[in-house]
């Protein structure tokens, strides 16, 4: 019945226009980016490098589809969670909104099982989204660039990754963007849960990240206990993976947390639906 | 400054005596360096600089007179950006003035530490020191100091092309001070402030092995493009 549910709401989600609006704005975006580096790239590396070059000379093929590809998966994962807390944070609130919500609790399946397949049909959606976005960063653009070695800017300085070992950290990466993108999603859920519209939860998530995106960007020592128990903070873990050598120990820390959220918040959700007055 | 240390070099001037005149020296060392109309060659590069993180990586490096060099690799290479021509170049224009400061012993060696000033203050070089092996007419280490890039010491090894003078081993330490990362785009939100004013070092060195050289094959232009 979970399954059976589950296709039913990743259908629902189907069906919802704005569901296309999130792809459709992805694809643009990519297009977008894809269309500056091919038109000026090499002045936005020459950013990066300038204080290097003063001294060194890089050579070799260096705006490849690969640097792109990682460019892209940085400046979109900060604003991807918008297309994914469009889609999900309707999810229960928008069955409320509508009224479909007495009718869904008439069907032979428990609350707890409504929720989990309204989070198992987010999940689905927010893979599609991250493999829709991998297919584009990469494939299309490794096709337009070629391929290369990857120079990664972080606050020690340039890493210089080989092209052959490079494949396996996006293929890593895009687990654990998608990891903090279900938690984007789960966050969404939970939220959902509590309101009586959709405009709400979205708003919400999204105000929420932006907080705690500030909270995290400000290098104030007060707020360093607090950092590490912020989702947002581990919303970049992905790029760990193109540090050499790589923080294992870090990633895994991320990635306890991350699921972590993950379990409370689908929990908070599941208890506030199994409360939730529906008969009013 | 550059008028003062041309006055303060030519009253040094009478009091060295060596064997050759200081002319002679780097006179044969760059007929020596011109003797190499072109030349392509395998470089294997390791770079330790302390902000880079690189593997060691091989390339190919080609030169042709008088000013034409390019490095082919398949991956990112990183090399200084002076030290390969410079040195050739500024004492070709032979406007300059130059005195030997020492004997010193480099790499077993024994060399004159030569300073070569240039006469007007227009172009990019500073002052350059040259340890030269009188012997062997090659330079052994050098130093340079340029306007914006800082000062690259070298140090090089002969082998078997040591007849034109062309290393078969060089090791630049460069200056990285000046090295800075753009904030907007280094900024990592999962390091603490602390993590961030992590020290590191100043100086970096880049190695590069030269081997399989090819001289005075006669390199096509269309290389260079």
């Amino acid at each position: 019945m979970l399954l059976k549910n589950t296709w039913n709401e990743f259908i629902k989600i189907l069906s919802k226009p704005r569901s296309y609006l999130g792809v459709g704005a992805l694809t643009l975006l990519i297009g977008i980016i894809i269309f500056a580096m091919k038109a000026d790239g090499k002045s936005i590396i020459s950013f990066v490098t300038a204080s290097f070059e003063q001294t060194l000379t890089f050579n070799g093929h260096i705006l490849n589809g690969y640097l792109i590809a990682f460019i892209i998966l940085q400046m979109l994962i900060v604003h991807v969670p918008l297309l994914v807390a469009l889609v999900t944070g309707d999810l229960i609130a928008g069955e409320a909104a509508m009224g479909t919500i007495r009718m869904l609790a008439t069907k032979p399946i428990s609350r707890t099982n409504i929720v989990l397949s309204k989070f198992i049909a987010g999940a689905a959606y927010t893979l599609f989204i991250i493999i829709w976005m991998g297919f584009l960063a990469l494939f299309v653009s490794t096709n337009l660039f070629g391929t290369g070695d990857v120079i990664v800017l972080n606050s020690d300085g340039l890493v210089i990754l080989p092209e052959a070992d490079v494949l396996w950290r996006f293929g890593a990466g895009f687990c654990v963007a998608f990891l903090s993108l279900l938690t984007v999603s789960s966050l969404s859920i939970c939220l959902s849960a509590f309101a009586e519209n959709s405009i709400g939860p979205i708003v919400a998530t999204m105000s929420v990240i932006i907080l705690f995106t500030i909270i995290g960007s400000l290098d104030v020592t007060v707020f360093d206990t607090i950092k590490p128990y912020l989702f947002t903070t581990h919303m970049v873990s992905w790029r760990s993976f193109f540090e050499d050598p790589v923080p294992w120990s870090t990633i895994r820390q991320s990635v306890i947390i991350l699921v972590a959220h993950n379990v409370v918040l689908v929990a908070i959700a599941i208890v506030r639906f199994n409360k939730k007055d529906i008969t009013s | 400054m550059i008028k003062i240390a041309q006055l303060l070099l030519l009253l040094a001037l009478p009091l060295l005596s060596s064997a050759q005149s200081v002319d002679d020296i780097v006179s044969k060392v760059l007929t020596k360096l011109n003797s190499v109309k072109d030349y392509k060659v395998s470089a294997t590069i390791k770079a330790n600089i302390p902000m880079i993180k690189i593997l060691p990586n091989e390339a190919t490096i080609y030169f042709k007179q008088k000013d034409k060099f390019k490095v082919e690799s398949k991956g990112i290479t990183i090399l200084p950006k002076q030290g390969f021509t410079d040195i050739n170049n500024f004492l070709a224009k032979k406007d300059y003035i130059a005195v030997i400061n020492d004997t010193v012993t480099t790499g077993g060696v024994k060399t004159y530490l030569i300073s070569v000033i240039p006469n007007s203050a227009g172009g990019e070089m500073i002052l350059a020191k040259l340890w030269i092996d009188p012997e062997r007419s090659v330079i052994m280490k050098s130093q340079i100091t340029t306007k914006s890039n800082g000062t690259v010491t070298t140090s090089y090894t002969y082998g078997d092309q040591v007849k034109y003078g062309l290393p078969s081993k060089m090791v630049f330490e460069i200056d990285i001070k000046k090295f800075k990362l753009p904030k907007s785009v280094a900024s990592d939100i999962n390091k603490s402030s602390a993590e961030k004013k992590k020290k590191i070092g100043n100086k970096g060195t880049i190695n590069i092995t030269l081997t399989d050289y090819q001289v005075n094959k006669g390199l096509s232009d269309s290389i260079f493009k």
